[in-house]
């Protein structure tokens, strides 16, 4: 220790200030606690700055862009100019939206009374963390510690990401011009959601995965739907291939692609893109000098209190093994300010919800049909296509479907997935459903308003129970 | 593979002591044959096979008390394949629990459903939380098993460790965990001279039930006494009679017969007020508690039908449930249901008393020690056979009047008992 040392004391130290990291500190100044915020980048981490939000602008935009050519039918009429997108400006409007947000946030940090401090985190020992600021070094001493470092995109060795020709997701957002040809390599929800929106965009994409299907983790009923609209837009998509070179000449990338069924081939492409997964942040924070352990992957494991192997030392968000999803980490956060204010609370939901803004969006929570096989469930579903819903139509939105699994027995829900326009707003009803142990008859009973999309799930648990109204029960 | 959990055989019971297992490990068994005996309460059980198969653990052993929802052994479906162990996970996960749901093979138990958590709300898990109950012990009594919150008001209620810990379901923001507090804790000088019993089993049924009682029975007491020269005149002639007959003929008999003839002239006696319904519900059938003094405390084994039973039979069956309820015998069938109670405690003494109500009842009679008193007859001092009776009885349904009419109509029939036998039927 540096003889002289004066730390600052304070109750908390938080490191990252992502939508878990910022969620805790809030939390914890509610509870009035002192905290102090480490953050080396920007507040809101990857989720605000760099992922949920810039890419939904994205996606937004791409959408609104790709639907005018079906506003013709409608009989809405558009000057005979070509229609183009200037990402120049997009970029504008985007950063509009993250600095607002981020604003927001700290504001909303000020006003509990949290210190934010910009800097890079280390821990020194299990109850002081050091925060390195432009070659300042100021120490804290804390009671608590949370560790929300969260998660960066993982690039394999052969691949080195320049931001200029090979990007990461954080670049593809940040293009100025849609580019003309765009590979991605790996087909898992970043790379297909952020592929289709290029694609609408005008970009000829190419989409190589390793698996022998896009989105493997997802079911493949609810992918049929999005695998038709990529054949729709054009896109080019190699499943159980594996890149084993990507190499920029003149300009262009070169991806060395091998698959049995192509052999090896090399596709050029103006950019590249690499979604493959992503690998928590965790090795450069001292967790061996604060003595928290990481499991293989660089993952920390935590209880249902979200504590780590060291009592006093809290982890959350995507650096705790589990889907990285910035939904998981606010509850973690608000879990672990409340346990360390002595409250009872706990992370215990097996519910967390995921979307997947695709074209159509798919979302879902509980467990799918399979899965509830497998786990000796008697099971019964039903399903209800958005074709058959009269907004759908009148929005020019009928692809996909809702489905409701159901345990036979008790008719308790296990779980709610959907294909479709708006997926990823219409499973809040999902989510509520299960958490409040509801039955099918619960959904099919209810009133939903006419004429909305979210009649769709009050027609699937109709259907589940053989009586649905708008199509025809078998 | 079936986990087999202790399940709720008496009313509301919360532990059973594991008496004897039936079969050993390894047994293949078929659905329903009897696999283990327990002792709840008040009654032992024999619990069955749920369905046909192997045996694989047994996980308590005999003597064990093992509370409710507790696995006691598991099962294995026949043609079922060895689940296999769960792999042991790569990383150091001594004391802690995965947070996410998705690692680990999880044993596949189609019931209840688990998605991994207990069947109940997020709000009623928090309160679960803070009234620091495992939901896997609450029996849910909503829709499809959920837990409710009536579920851990009930439960805490019951479970007399939890006690000490307060409920303020709405009151959870900002409330710190206090450090516990030792409620009761001797004070100094007394450490040492205190001893603590758990309190459990039949002991701690009759404190839930008395305070039940008392909580929700206006109690009023009324007491009489009785000449019992007639009676006991009757009883000494039939004394050859029953002993050839092989029957013990005791006073008690005599009891029951002419509380049944009052019982079905008052009817208010032989009653229950049901508060959730406000609706007073008259029973016309008659069965009678006997307050039975047993080693284990207190127990009300029930004779049904009295009114339907001669004499003799009913001092037959008053002697061998006495015998059973000593011996431990019991089922539950025969220690619920009763309509009014007889609680007599006069072979060991006592003038009066002012006994609790075996709730739901409307009433109950204590009998006290028969002894020669000095009473005035015919304005002088003359010395007979003598008994007092206490009646407890339930305020709201009855009044001071009907209850005297009452015991004075069972005095007519014992004092003169020529009436009570033309009254039998």
């Amino acid at each position: 220790m540096v003889v002289g040392e004066v730390a600052v004391e304070t109750d908390v130290v938080i490191i990252g200030g992502g939508p878990g990291g910022y969620a805790a500190a809030i939390r914890l100044g509610q509870l009035g606690k002192t905290v102090v915020l480490v953050e080396r980048d920007r507040l809101g981490g990857v989720c605000l700055n760099k992922g949920c939000i810039p890419s939904k602008a994205l996606i937004h935009s791409a959408e609104q862009f790709q639907k005018l050519g079906d506003l013709s039918k409608m009989g809405i009429k558009l000057p005979q100019e070509s229609i183009s997108m200037d990402l120049n400006v997009w970029q504008d409007w985007k950063g509009g939206i993250i600095s607002r947000l981020t604003q927001g946030i700290a504001h909303l940090c000020e006003e509990n009374g949290v210190t934010m401090v910009k800097g890079h985190a280390t821990f020194l020992s299990d109850d002081r963390v050091g925060v390195e600021t432009d070659g300042d070094f100021e120490t804290y001493k804390f009671e608590q510690a949370i560790i929300a470092t969260g998660s960066r995109p993982f690039i394999p060795s052969f691949i080195e990401v320049d931001g200029e020709y090979i990007l990461d997701s954080t670049a593809s957002l940040q293009l100025k011009q849609v580019p003309e040809s765009l590979s991605i390599i790996g087909g898992g929800y970043i790379g297909i959601e952020l592929g289709m929106a290029y694609a609408k965009l005008g970009t000829k994409v190419t989409i190589i995965e390793m698996a022998d299907r896009i989105l493997p983790q997802v079911a493949g009923n609810l992918v049929k739907e999005v695998s038709q609209h990529i054949r729709k837009l054009e896109m080019d998509v190699l499943t159980s291939a594996r890149v084993e070179k990507a190499t920029v000449v003149d300009g262009q990338v070169h991806l060395h692609v091998h698959s049995e069924k192509l052999g090896s081939k090399v596709i050029v492409s103006e950019k590249s893109l690499v979604t493959i997964g992503r690998v928590p942040n965790t090795e450069e924070i001292g967790l061996n000098r604060a003595g928290v352990i990481t499991g293989e992957k660089g993952h920390i494991t935590v209880d249902m209190e979200c504590r780590t192997n060291v009592p006093s030392i809290f982890a959350i968000g995507d650096i705790t093994p589990g889907p990285a999803l910035a939904h998981r980490a606010a509850k973690q956060g608000v879990v672990a300010a409340e346990v360390i204010c002595g409250m009872p609370s706990a992370n215990d939901s097996a519910y967390v919800p995921y979307v997947i803004f695709s074209d159509p969006q798919i979302a879902g929570v509980g467990i799918t049909r399979e899965e509830a096989e497998r786990k000796g469930y008697s099971v019964k579903t039903g399903r209800f296509p958005f074709s058959a819903n009269g907004r759908a139509l009148a929005t020019n939105e009928m692809k996909g479907f809702a489905e409701v699994v159901v345990d036979e027995k008790s008719h308790i829900l296990l779980g709610m997935h959907m294909v479709g326009p708006d997926a990823s707003n219409l499973i809040g009803e999902g989510v509520l459903a299960l958490e409040l142990a509801a039955r099918v008859e619960d959904i099919a009973l209810s009133i939903h308003p006419h004429p909305t999309l979210s009649e769709v799930w009050m027609e699937a648990a109709e259907a589940a129970l053989g009586h649905a109204i708008h199509i025809v029960n078998n | 593979m079936i986990e087999f959990k202790l399940p709720d055989v008496g009313e509301g019971m919360h532990e059973g002591e594991i008496i004897q297992w039936l079969i050993k490990e390894g047994d293949a068994v078929t659905q329903d044959q009897p696999i283990v005996e327990v002792q709840t309460d008040k009654v032992n059980a024999e619990l069955t096979a749920p369905i046909t198969g192997v045996v694989k653990t047994i996980l308590f052993s005999a003597g064990d008390t093992v509370e409710v929802g507790t696995t006691i052994f598991t099962i294995q479906e026949e043609g079922e394949l060895p689940s296999k162990e769960p792999a042991s996970d790569e990383r150091d996960r001594s004391q802690l629990q995965p947070c996410d749901e998705e690692g680990g093979d999880r044993l596949a138990s189609p019931w209840p459903p688990e998605a991994g958590r207990a069947l109940a709300t997020p709000f009623v898990r928090q309160m679960a939380r803070e009234m620091k109950i495992d939901l896997q012990l609450v029996m849910g009594t909503g829709p499809a098993g959920r837990i409710i919150e009536s579920d851990l008001l009930q439960f805490a209620q019951s479970n007399s460790d939890l006690r000490e810990h307060p409920v303020h379901s709405n009151d959870r923001i900002l409330r710190k965990r206090e450090p516990e507090k030792k409620v009761n804790q001797p004070t100094s000088a007394e450490t040492g001279m205190e001893e603590r019993i758990r309190l459990k089993g039949i002991r701690k049924k009759i404190a839930e039930h008395m305070v039940k009682s008392v909580s929700t029975i206006p109690h009023v007491t009324h007491v009489d006494e009785l000449e019992m020269e007639a009676l006991k005149e009757l009883k000494d002639q039939l004394k050859a009679y029953s002993e050839d007959k092989e029957i013990k003929l005791t006073f008690l008999p005599f009891f029951v017969k002419a509380i049944v003839i009052a019982l079905k002239e008052f009817k208010t006696l032989n009653a229950s007020i049901d508060e959730t319904t406000n609706e007073i519900i008259l029973k016309h059938y008659y069965h009678i508690g006997i307050a039975t003094n047993t080693s284990e405390g207190l127990i009300v084994p029930v004779i049904k039908h009295a009114d339907q039973k001669t004499i003799f039979q009913l001092a037959d069956e008053i002697r061998q449930l006495a015998t059973e309820a000593r011996e431990g015998k019991l089922s539950l069938e025969q220690i619920t249901g009763s309509t009014f109670t007889i609680s007599n405690v006069g072979p060991i003494g006592g003038v009066h008393a002012t006994p609790i109500i075996n709730y739901p009842e409307a009433a109950i009679l204590a009998l006290h020690k028969m002894e020669p008193r000095m009473v005035v007859r015919d304005l002088e001092g003359v010395i007979r056979l003598m008994m007092n009776m206490s009646l407890s009885f339930d305020h709201r349904l009855i009044d001071g009047v009907t209850a005297v009419q009452f015991t004075n109509r069972i005095k007519e029939l014992l004092e003169n008992p020529i009436r009570l036998v033309v009254e039998m039927r």
